[in-house]
């Protein structure tokens, strides 16, 4: 078996073995989505209105969630430095890793935001707009998270201070996921947004692996 | 198996951790057949000298060269058993070994019956004693075809009867062309090995 395959079977081996971490960062985006019309006046117009902002920032925060320790155990069993004498260069196989998690932690999350926006009645054409960019930003927030999860591995307090390191590489992502909902609800064109925030993760996809590894190095380099 | 002849050449190593000299201007050449015991103190830096030629930690001074080549490019030679489980908890003992070392089935499953874990390639390793975890990371050195094994403290909570079978196995690679490095506490009985002394730098 290649290493790839033997990457992708030991993730889904792992999310049959802790299938909590896939569910979740799920009830999480749900009760956040579920809260919103209690605590606010249950008034259709105000909700449909902010709905698609509130998913989109519970989906991130979510995925923050699931993120923020993608490394951390592999690297307290000693098992992730064992990456490191596979044949294949470390950014490469970060790559699937983060490819994998994408698929198998990120894509569920998208899926069932539809639920939680008609949970909040937000209009249909809204609602495509905001799964449209949820696809296209996701690989973007993923990198960065994992980016930020590899520079604390070292760290006890690992979680919140990855958040916060990435923190400026997310706002920009927010900003442009954001302009692109005003627009759908507007009813204007949101292709030059939408494909700002495809390059956006594209170029993540692209650099941000070899940075992970450099990362990942610097921290295996560190410990006992 | 035969391996191809196989060396590491260390010159004028020396690291320094924490604004402490571990060691300086180590010098040694290891071949094929050869088996070296790095010892030493608690904090002496056996730990350190062993992932340094492992590839894990950066060369602070000197050089490591690995069948004349520089070590980063001969990572794939070296098989690392650290101190660490090497083992993810929530995986069964087969799937653990089937991602490291990418052998086939009836290899695992006959390189565990090797370590004494036969039937247990369906357990998970969280279900394990802390011994039985050790020889399932253990059990990579029965299917994995690297020359040179770095072991850190592989005798760790090892009953006296895998003593005796790690020792063998030990044994048989050297004297199939293997290199072996390891640090342990224990004197191992039934080893023809070198010792390095380390902790004697002021």
């Amino acid at each position: 078996m290649s290493i790839e395959k033997r990457m992708l079977a030991r993730e889904l081996k792992l999310i049959a073995a802790r299938p909590g971490d896939i569910f979740k960062p799920m009830w999480f985006l749900m009760l956040v989505i579920s809260m919103v019309p209690l605590a606010l006046a249950p008034d259709s117009d105000l909700l449909a209105e902010i709905g698609s902002a509130m998913i989109w920032v519970a989906t991130l925060l979510a995925l923050l969630l699931n993120t923020e320790h993608l490394f951390q155990s592999d690297f307290s069993d000693g098992v992730l430095e064992q990456w490191l004498f596979l044949d294949r260069p470390l950014a490469w196989l970060v790559g699937l890793k983060l490819i994998a998690h994408w698929l198998f932690h990120v894509l569920p999350l998208i899926l069932i935001t539809p639920i939680a926006g008609l949970m909040l009645s937000v209009p249909t054409e809204v609602l495509f707009a905001l799964l449209a960019t949820l696809f296209v930003a996701t690989p973007a927030l993923t990198c960065f998270s994992g980016l930020g999860a590899a520079l604390t591995l070292g760290s006890s307090r690992s979680g919140i201070l990855g958040v916060l390191v990435m923190m400026p590489l997310f706002v920009p992502v927010v900003i442009l996921a954001a302009g692109v909902l005003i627009r759908a609800t507007d009813g204007s064109d949101t292709l030059p947004l939408m494909a700002l925030l495809g390059a956006f993760s594209v170029v993540a996809a692209t650099l941000v692996p070899i940075a992970v590894s450099a990362a990942i190095r610097l921290n295996i380099g560190g410990s006992n | 198996m035969i391996f191809e002849p196989a060396q590491i050449e260390i010159s004028e190593l020396g690291c320094e951790r924490d604004d402490r000299l571990l060691f300086e201007n180590l010098s040694m050449k290891l071949e094929s057949g050869q088996i070296l015991r790095v010892a030493g103190p608690n904090g002496a830096g056996k730990t350190t000298l062993l992932r340094t030629i492992a590839g894990l930690f950066d060369i602070q001074e000197g050089e490591i060269r690995v069948n004349r080549l520089p070590l980063k490019e001969c990572l794939d030679q070296i098989l690392y058993i650290g101190h660490k489980p090497q083992v993810t908890r929530d995986l069964t003992v087969l799937d653990n070994l089937k991602f490291l070392t990418g052998a086939d089935e009836a290899r695992l499953k006959s390189a565990l019956g090797d370590v004494g874990l036969k039937g247990y390639h369906d357990s998970l390793v969280k279900e394990l004693s802390q011994g039985q975890g050790r020889r399932c990371a253990l059990a990579r050195l029965w299917c994995v075809e690297a020359p040179i094994w770095i072991l850190d403290e592989p005798y760790t909570a090892l009953d006296v009867e895998m003593v005796e079978t790690l020792d063998a196995q030990i044994t048989s690679h050297v004297n199939a062309g293997g290199i072996c490095l390891f640090t342990t506490h224990q004197l191992p009985q039934q080893l023809d090995y070198q010792t390095l002394e380390l902790g004697h730098v002021d």
